[in-house]
């Protein structure tokens, strides 16, 4: 307890600082943030147009491929504003500059992700949470103290699976030299989550289930606010399935590092 | 000296590597891509060594020498694949963060700094990350002050510092939360003679102030002239010395350097006539003292003769030359770290063939 709250206390000043200083560069927040508001008006409009011709995709309308999609889009903030250094892990291993972060004493993990945070993600929390009210609204779904903090559970669930593709895939280059399009590529699933993993075939709604879970990062959890009468086993699983997922990757990630400082500088 | 004495002991340290055996080509590479085929390297063999509380120790040796490779064992990254490490009383490996707690680590040109934040909320950070009292945290920042300006560093961002800057602030953040051992890896690379010698200045003075032990890698000798008193030198693996930097200099024979003017005053000096003078010494020399060798050299209007005493004494050198010639100018030089060094390098990679 007494080492998280020291965790906590040097986060948050790392963090202020930072945010201080990314301030300071006006221009480029204020372009990435209309960059990020317009990719995601652009993907809606998108979603907007194929609904005009299909009332439904497979049994979902139009308002519940939105709360999916709102829903994604905050699931995937955690990752973006805490653990966006994972995108830089293949360059700062392959200079070696990731051995800066193993003098210090306190967790390299902790350390490494501590560096930055992107405060862009706070725009895309900011949509995501507008249209899965907008989709909420819609759809008609009851509001209550336990719905919200069902809600709660499975966007943290949800967040902890995507967390953990991410530290996966990073991870990789810790083993192998020049992995940097790796993480590009795994980000691109992430558009497939997006989607109820019911209108894939039977392969890649496996392959999203139990090999890439991104089925986790919106499908399931999302369920339990969106059809609670018909939940599968699967999203009752997933707050336990999240943890261990998210502990293995922590796992193989802090092997990667202790393996990586053996090599050369 | 024993264990418990010392702040840093290694005993018998060996660390291996495996190196997958690559192959030429494309095809070879596709054969790699199966390949098991892999060698062991040692990169650190046999090493023992012992440090006492606030010695300031030159670590040496070519690129690839090992001496990163022994450093990141003492830092707590690398375990060693057999031998004992003990800094501080602990094993580095094993402790990893209760090592870091007590070490201070500045890597050349990396800087473990936040690279957009300004140096004292860097140092902010290192305070509550190195658990530092606010009373320590004043007294060295006042120390700090009365060292260096300060001023002219506190409020400005690492980013847009120069490279002295940035490596005299990387120095101090290592220093920050007095470590009782400081590691060096070429502090100097890169810098101005001016900003050279402020960097030696304050090594030196934190290392009396606070009688921190500083473990010091560096290709420049006018650094482990400046500050170092012992230096350990090591090449492939292997260490090839550990003693007093005085010593260093009768370590390979007595040696000193004849420096001889063969041109007229206000002659023009060119590379041609440079070569015919040293051809004409060499062809003397070779003749004159047969058992004994030299090393040869020219720059300017000088052409120098390394000469080892304990062969043939430097002044028969001079009074045969003098005979033979008509010599303009003399002058005598001691050997410099450098040279010897070199040298050591050089009979290391001759014993091997």
């Amino acid at each position: 307890m007494k080492k998280l709250k020291f965790y906590l206390r040097i986060y948050f000043k790392i963090l202020s600082q930072d945010i201080k200083s990314r301030m300071s560069y006006r221009s480029d927040f204020i372009i990435s943030m209309i960059g990020m508001v317009f990719t995601n008006v652009v993907e809606i409009a998108a979603f907007y147009i194929t609904f005009l011709n299909f009332p439904s995709v497979c049994g979902w309308t139009y308002y519940e491929m939105l709360f999916l999609y709102g829903f994604s889009l905050i699931a995937l903030t955690p990752m973006q504003c805490l653990f966006e250094n994972n995108w830089n892990l293949s360059r700062n291993v392959h200079r070696g500059d990731f051995i800066k972060y193993c003098f210090r004493p306190i967790n390299i993990f902790f350390y490494y992700f501590s560096e930055i945070f992107d405060i862009k993600g706070l725009g895309q929390l900011a949509i995501g949470i507008g249209t899965l009210i907008f989709a909420w609204n819609k759809l008609q779904l009851p509001v209550s103290l336990i719905i919200i903090l069902e809600l709660l559970i499975a966007l943290i669930v949800a967040s902890l699976f995507f967390i953990g593709i991410m530290n996966f895939t990073a991870a990789v280059s810790f083993f192998l030299v020049n992995t940097g399009f790796l993480i590009g590529t795994m980000s691109k699933f992430r558009d497939y989550a997006k989607y109820p993993v019911t209108i894939f075939s039977k392969g890649f709604r496996f392959i999203f289930t139990f090999i890439i879970p991104i089925a986790f990062i919106a499908y399931y959890p999302s369920l339990v606010i969106m059809r609670p009468n018909e939940i599968p086993v699967l999203t009752w699983l997933a707050p336990v399935f999240g943890v261990v997922f998210f502990y293995l990757s922590y796992k193989f990630w802090m092997l990667g590092a202790r393996k990586y400082s053996g090599t050369g500088t | 000296m024993d264990k418990s004495e010392s702040i840093i002991y290694l005993k018998d340290v060996m660390k291996e590597f495996k190196i997958l055996n690559r192959h030429e080509g494309l095809k070879g590479s596709f054969r790699d891509m199966f390949s098991r085929d892999y060698k062991t390297i040692k990169a650190v063999n046999q090493v023992s060594l012992e440090i006492a509380p606030g010695e300031i120790v030159g670590y040496l040796g070519p690129n690839g020498a090992g001496k990163s490779t022994t450093i990141k064992m003492m830092t707590g990254v690398l375990e060693p694949t057999s031998g004992e490490i003990y800094v501080n009383g602990k094993v580095p490996y094993k402790n990893r963060e209760a090592n870091a707690q007590n070490i201070g680590v500045v890597f050349g040109q990396r800087s473990q700094l936040w690279w957009a934040l300004p140096l004292v909320e860097s140092f902010k950070i290192l305070k509550d990350i190195y658990r530092i009292s606010d009373k320590d945290y004043k007294d060295m920042l006042e120390l700090y002050g009365s060292m260096i300006d300060m001023s002219a560093l506190y409020s400005k961002p690492v980013r847009q510092m120069s490279l002295g800057q940035r490596t005299l602030s990387d120095i101090l953040a290592a220093f920050l939360h007095n470590p009782a051992v400081v590691f060096l890896d070429e502090p100097t690379i890169g810098l101005d003679v001016s900003m050279k010698a402020k960097i030696r200045n304050l090594i030196s003075s934190l290392n009396q102030e606070k009688n921190t032990t500083v473990i010091l890698t560096t290709h420049d000798m006018g650094d482990v002239d400046a500050l170092c008193k012992r230096i350990i030198i090591i090449d492939k693996g292997t260490m090839l010395y550990d003693n007093h930097i005085e010593n260093l200099r009768s370590f390979f024979g007595a040696y000193r350097t004849l420096k001889l003017n063969l041109n007229k005053r206000h002659e023009e000096v060119t590379e041609k006539v440079q070569t015919e003078n040293l051809k004409k010494v060499r062809e003397l020399l070779t003749e004159k003292f047969a058992q004994a060798t030299f090393t040869y050299d020219t720059d300017e209007e000088w052409v120098s003769i390394l000469i080892d005493e304990s062969q043939v004494p430097l002044m028969k050198v001079l009074s045969f030359l003098q005979e033979q010639l008509k010599i303009y100018d003399v002058r005598l030089e001691e050997i410099s770290t450098e040279s010897v060094i070199k040298k050591i390098y050089e009979n290391n990679e001759n014993s091997e063939k």
